[in-house]
């Protein structure tokens, strides 16, 4: 059954490539106009344009210029780079590729770390306050748009870092604060049950991390990136793999948090969750090891479709810090220069990492929620 | 695309049943809390009016009269002050329309449409040149002006000597033209190819349905971009690039819809009447799939309203001198110390206008798609 099934989905995957391969190629060479011509400008001399002709093989039928370039493509060869001469196009997409693998690993991990708690607590505390303004904050978030998000980020973590550090620092002894006046309730009154010590813990890790950042607060770059393999090492490679990677984070986070809130409030009212408290367990145990891994199934599924589309939606925050991933790649080598090779390489891997990605998420679905199996033909 | 309400869940911000675990110290302070919440509901329209004053003035004080504090006291300020502007907002229609009245949902609209005659009627507005770098040349105003509000540039001027206002209300006249023009054709076009594939099913609806997993193995931006290599970048070409966009989600919804009413007795009615398959379709189909679709109009115009401005700010859409959101964000990003003005502006009026979109998209889809509103 479990074979068959994920054959079919990765035969379903051959027409659907060939028709993202043709479609690519034919929007790029079949518009009207000379693509040597786009490419060169008015004023290139007879030798450099025919140069560029031979390059793009222009002179042949147009499929059999597709059919070339697609074996070409079947087995590793996506032609030369028309602007840097001397480098392929698989060259250049090698040194891209690990730079938006990277950012979109981290921004995935962040989402993450940060909606998991954010949504636990929004749900559990469903129609307080802090539920309201938290859940009001994320769906605003939703409608700031990458560019904007990336810039207001820049401007108070690289120009104004004092901004968010006394904040920050201020925030944290708060929470702090309110941990010890948690134990001092415990204290008071112990009938309360769960152990209050847990509370002074937490405040003492949460005094010495809150003191720890704001002494050792990380310079961000506005620009640039240093590369994991560099000489600078890894804690370098992440200070500049911060910013963008929150700024993608910010979205996700939103839909992840207001998806987990909604799932888990589902569940905080089934039977069992009502069991769970007869027996009188303490709601942090309830919310975490009762009512979140039932919460998490969507939201798993989900963040591997979040991986695949920050994978091809880092374009924006590659260009507004600079940093030379595939996004960057396509823009400034293909589509600012018009050098075709470079566009339809560049597009041809994003699209298939995506496809790759969705179609695993399908098939996961299958092997995680045996209901879907049942129902298929 | 259709991730801005990821999984079609119902509206988490309804008030849940969820008994939340409380201890006994808590229940006494929230005690205290409602007997607070009663005498402000009691005195709705008294403390709402004055609320709104309260709010107006730290408005007015922190964009008149602090202009030598820095921006880091006054858009706090300001903030804080819209912010009780809304509450006492809130208030007032809540004692004038009851506690269910919404007043976020009522402003998200209120400023669709106000967005919507100031774009139509921006001709005749009393603005300044937004548009023509020329015509300003000659001008005494100085560029880079801050905003101020009774100023004959109430949002500034930009390098240029161009006022920023205009250039607000003339790039959302643009951004809308070319987003309600994609979001025609995506529905039209997507909506037909869907109701097909629901309606005839079988091998129809494989082939429909690997055309559109295609379309949708283009990373959204990526597609955009392969588009703007070829294309002339004129509105119209991108208001058809964008519309490529819409067209795959909407085949999606309108299968959806299509299968669920295709199984509804009507149309088993239909059939045994001996209707044609285009009456079918036609008649009974299409105007039960039409309205869930364009309830879902809303989101996609949001979705397509921050790609296009993407495009303008990567300097791939439309280009100057025709102002729109995101060339005048891209023109703003290096000076934002400095200048703030020139990209926060033109964000706000971005963000509000994607937030009320959305937020109104969300209730309507609630509304309309029989699908989520089952639930």
């Amino acid at each position: 059954m479990m074979p068959r099934l994920i054959a079919l989905k990765l035969l379903r995957l051959v027409p659907v490539m060939f028709l993202v391969t043709f479609g690519t190629f034919s929007m790029l060479l079949l518009v009207p106009g000379d693509p040597a011509l786009a490419f060169l400008g008015q004023d290139s001399t007879e030798e450099q344009y025919q140069d560029v002709r031979a390059d793009l093989n222009l002179d042949a039928p147009f499929l059999s210029r597709y059919f070339d370039w697609l074996g070409g493509v079947l087995t590793g060869d996506l032609g030369n780079q028309l602007v840097q001469d001397g480098f392929t196009v698989l060259e250049g997409i090698q040194q891209a590729f690990p730079i938006t693998l990277e950012l979109a690993v981290v921004s995935i991990v962040m989402s993450l770390v940060i909606s998991i708690p954010l949504g636990v607590y929004t749900a559990s505390h469903a129609g307080r306050a802090l539920d309201k303004i938290v859940s009001g904050t994320v769906f605003a978030i939703i409608s700031i748009p990458s560019f904007v998000a990336a810039l207001l980020l820049i401007f108070y973590f690289v120009f104004n870092p004092d901004i968010i550090r006394y904040p920050f620092l201020v925030l944290g002894l708060a929470w702090a604060a309110w941990l010890l006046y948690k134990w001092y309730q415990r204290l008071v009154d112990p009938e309360e049950g769960a152990s209050g010590i847990y509370y002074l813990v937490l405040a003492a890790v949460v005094v010495a991390f809150t003191l720890w950042l704001f002494n050792a607060w990380p310079s961000f770059s506005r620009i640039g990136i240093s590369r994991i393999t560099s000489d600078e090492g890894i804690r370098e490679n992440l200070q500049d793999v911060f910013l963008p990677a929150l700024t993608l984070s910010l979205t996700e986070i939103a839909i992840f948090t207001r998806l987990l809130r909604s799932d888990m409030i589902a569940t905080l009212q089934e039977d069992f969750i009502l069991s769970a408290r007869a027996k009188g367990l303490s709601s942090r145990r309830i919310l975490f090891r009762h009512a979140l891994r039932p919460s998490l199934f969507s939201l798993i599924t989900l963040s591997a479709v979040a991986f695949g589309r920050l994978i091809g939606g880092t374009v924006i925050v590659e260009q507004v810090f600079a940093l030379g991933g595939m996004g960057s790649f396509l823009i400034e080598k293909g589509v600012a220069t018009r050098d075709y090779n470079v566009v339809l390489g560049g597009v041809v891997v994003l699209a298939t990492v995506f496809v790759l990605l969705n179609t695993m998420v399908d098939i996961s679905y299958n092997y995680l929620d045996p209901r879907l199996r049942r129902g298929r033909r | 695309m259709a991730d801005v309400n990821p999984g079609g869940k119902q509206d988490p911000t309804l008030p849940p049943a969820v008994p939340t675990i409380s201890t006994g110290v808590e229940l006494a302070s929230r005690r205290r809390f409602d007997s607070w919440v009663t005498v402000v509901k009691e005195n709705r329209l008294f403390l709402g009016s004055f609320a709104i004053a309260i709010g107006i003035f730290l408005v007015v004080v922190a964009t008149q009269f602090l202009t030598n504090a820095g921006g880091e006291v006054r858009v706090p300020l300001g903030i804080f002050g819209l912010v009780v502007v809304y509450f006492g907002l809130d208030s007032v229609f809540k004692s004038f329309w009851g506690e269910r009245f919404e007043t976020g949902f009522w402003l998200s609209v209120a400023w669709i449409v106000l967005i919507c005659l100031v774009a139509i009627f921006a001709d005749l507005l009393p603005l300044s040149e937004a548009r023509d770098a020329g015509a300003t040349l000659r001008s005494e105003d100085e560029n880079l002006l801050s905003p101020d509000l009774l100023s004959k540039h109430p949002g500034g001027t930009d390098r240029q000597k161009l006022d920023i206002l205009g250039g607000i209300i003339y790039g959302a006249r643009i951004s809308l033209q070319i987003v309600l023009l994609a979001v025609a054709i995506g529905m039209t076009v997507g909506g037909v190819i869907g109701v097909t594939a629901g309606y005839f099913q079988k091998w129809v609806d494989t082939v429909i349905g690997v055309f559109t997993d295609a379309i949708l193995a283009f990373p959204p931006l990526v597609f955009l971009l392969v588009l703007a290599t070829v294309l002339p970048r004129t509105p119209v070409n991108i208001s058809l690039a964008l519309s490529a966009l819409g067209i795959p989600v909407y085949i999606r919804l309108a299968r959806a819809n299509t299968l669920v009413f295709v199984q509804r007795e009507f149309v088993l009615a239909a059939i045994a009447m001996g209707a044609k398959r285009s009456r079918i379709i036609f008649k009974e189909l299409v105007p039960n799939v039409a309205l869930p679709l364009a309830s879902y109009a809303f989101i996609i115009m949001a979705v397509l309203i921050v790609a296009e401005a993407s495009l303008s700010f990567l300097g791939l859409g439309v280009q100057r001198p025709d102002p729109t959101w995101g060339n005048m964000i891209a023109a703003g990003q290096f000076t934002f110390d400095a200048h703030p003005h020139l990209l926060l502006l033109p964000s706000i009026g971005m963000f509000l206008t994607v937030f009320s979109l959305n937020l109104v998209g969300e209730k309507a889809i609630r509304r309309w798609d029989p699908r989520v509103s089952q639930l």
